[in-house]
């Protein structure tokens, strides 16, 4: 019975040597092939991703899905009889066209490989595309897009063109980082022990500022009320919030328990003589 | 069972193995430790440090056979594990005339580490510093390529006696000078991941570290090296996650 539906899938004729029966086996074979892939997939995911840096692992995961994906259309196409060379001729101004009118897509399909090549970011990174104004973890380099996870917890997504052509400022490649602040003090005070008391404040009250480099003190300017010092500390790279947004309130302790005086905006005004 | 140590005039716990029972107290310099039996199955865990710092954690227990290890640890978690290298920086330099060879012992810092027992298991409970002031970050080389290490300046010590007990063990540097002019040594940065502790009562050791200074091509490097040490003191177990560290060449200035 199963014979006699075959032969008659085989004899119905849809166009030209194409029957029923070759679209079906076709299917079968894409239908497999996507299965096969998935599963392919899923097995680099379970016993190898673990052990690979999640970035390459997903490039990996990527080629093995596609690369699946396209062997089985061109055993779906050689199932069908379909002479590709055809199509390889008439595909090359196909293309042209194509990519005429799909040229940002294109563009950043492309930009996507060079980024995964390149790697001037990796998954999980914090980052800052100083040319947007985003600063965040990136996500994932995908096929045509990129996902940032900036710190108030959106998403956002920025096309691979735009991302690739981008400044790119990583926060996280650097075993340490500077956090700095200014702080001014009154003209009166001694500049030395004002630095000497800040200095023995932030690094006994802050573990994670780091001793060697030392916490440095640069006399940014002479100000109109205030001499104004620049204070810089290193700190391991994930630490920044345990230096930079305590570091003020370190220094402001450190300054109001030594009775050193942070002025306010001062006016001296001259009046003319009587 | 272990009992109190007299050291520095205060009664401190010393290291070793205790067994819970229904309460346990512990003392160690600057904090305080509790174990409270809340039911058959349960203790509970109170720590407080003298900045008044408090953790508590419940310990369900599966039977009534349940005992502690108090034991010193490598100095790599407080304030926060980042890293597998300690930078030493020593008080006093030591010279080491061309083609000669040293042996000094150092205080190096400790921490200390709670585990619990059970079926000859050890599980990390807690860990602890008696000094946090000496527990803080430094980095070896640049910005962009140099190594993380916790920093500590060290004193040198007279020999394995010489601890400081719950503060800082003792460890043996052998320095080989093999070029042919005198050198300074002022550091010394290595991966501390690869030396184990040593315990009795309340006095640590480490394994020894030997420095070898010498010329590879037309750059003086130091090669650093763990040296083991058979000791009948009790091995600390150690809770941190073992990862082997490529032995580290200073440069040398």
């Amino acid at each position: 019975m199963v014979l006699e539906i075959l032969q008659n899938l085989s004899e119905m004729q849809i166009v030209g040597e194409l029957t029923v029966l070759t679209l079906l086996i076709g299917g079968i074979i894409m239908a497999g092939g996507v299965i096969i892939a998935k599963i392919a997939k899923l097995l680099f995911h379970k016993y190898y991703a673990p052990s690979l840096p999640q970035d390459t692992a997903k490039n990996i995961s990527k080629l093995i899905y596609f690369g699946i994906l396209i062997i089985s259309f061109l055993g779906f196409t050689s199932s069908q009889g379909i002479d590709l060379s055809g199509i390889m001729v008439a595909g090359g101004i196909f293309a042209v066209v194509i990519g005429f009118a799909t040229q940002s897509v294109i563009s950043n399909l492309i930009s996507g490989v060079f980024l995964i090549v390149e790697k001037p970011a990796k998954h999980g990174d914090t980052i800052e595309l100083p040319d947007m104004g985003i600063t965040g973890t990136l996500l994932d380099i995908g096929t045509f897009s990129s996902k940032v996870r900036r710190f108030d917890g959106t998403v956002t997504r920025i096309p691979n063109e735009k991302f690739f052509t981008s400044n790119i400022r990583s926060l996280t490649i650097s075993t340490v980082r500077r956090a700095d602040v200014t702080v001014g003090i009154s003209y009166e005070s001694d500049i030395d022990h004002a630095i000497l008391v800040m200095k023995n404040e932030i690094l006994q009250t802050m573990p994670f500022v780091l001793q060697i480099p030392e916490p440095e003190f640069r006399i940014e300017e002479l100000g109109d009320s205030s001499v104004n010092i620049h204070v810089f500390v290193w700190h391991p790279r994930d630490d920044w919030s345990q230096a930079q947004p305590i570091l003020l309130t370190t220094i402001k302790r450190a300054l109001d328990k030594s009775g050193i005086e942070i002025p306010f905006p001062q006016r001296v005004i001259w009046t003319g003589k009587d | 069972m272990n009992t109190m140590s007299d050291d520095s005039k205060n009664i401190f716990s010393n290291y070793g193995i205790y067994d819970l029972g229904d309460d346990l107290e512990l003392s160690l310099p600057n904090i305080s430790i509790k174990f409270q039996r809340i039911s058959d199955n349960a203790f509970s865990y109170f720590r407080e440090n003298s900045e008044g710092k408090i953790v508590e954690k419940i310990i369900p227990v599966k039977s009534n056979d349940l005992k502690i290890e108090l034991a010193p640890i490598r100095p790599l978690n407080h304030p926060a594990r980042r890293t597998n290298h300690v930078f030493l920086k020593f008080d006093k330099e030591i010279y080491l005339s061309k083609n000669s060879a040293a042996s000094i012992f150092i205080h190096c810092p400790i921490e200390i580490g709670i585990f619990l027992i059970h079926d000859s298991n050890y599980d990390s409970l807690d860990w602890i510093t008696c000094n946090p002031l000496n527990s803080r970050f430094g980095l070896y080389g640049s910005p962009d390529t140099g190594t993380l290490c916790k920093y500590a300046q060290v004193s040198l010590a007279t020999g394995y006696d010489d601890s400081n007990s719950y503060v800082e063990g003792v460890m043996q540097i052998v320095v080989e000078n093999t070029l042919s002019s005198g050198q300074i040594i002022s550091q010394v940065i290595f991966p501390i991941t690869d030396n184990a502790l040593y315990y009795q009562d309340s006095k640590t050791i480490l394994d020894g570290i030997k420095i070898t200074m010498k010329k590879r091509a037309a750059v003086n490097i130091a090669d650093v090296k763990p040296t083991p040490l058979e000791i009948d003191w009790t091995m600390s177990p150690t809770w941190e996650d073992k990862v082997s560290s490529t032995p580290l060449e200073m440069n040398l200035e």
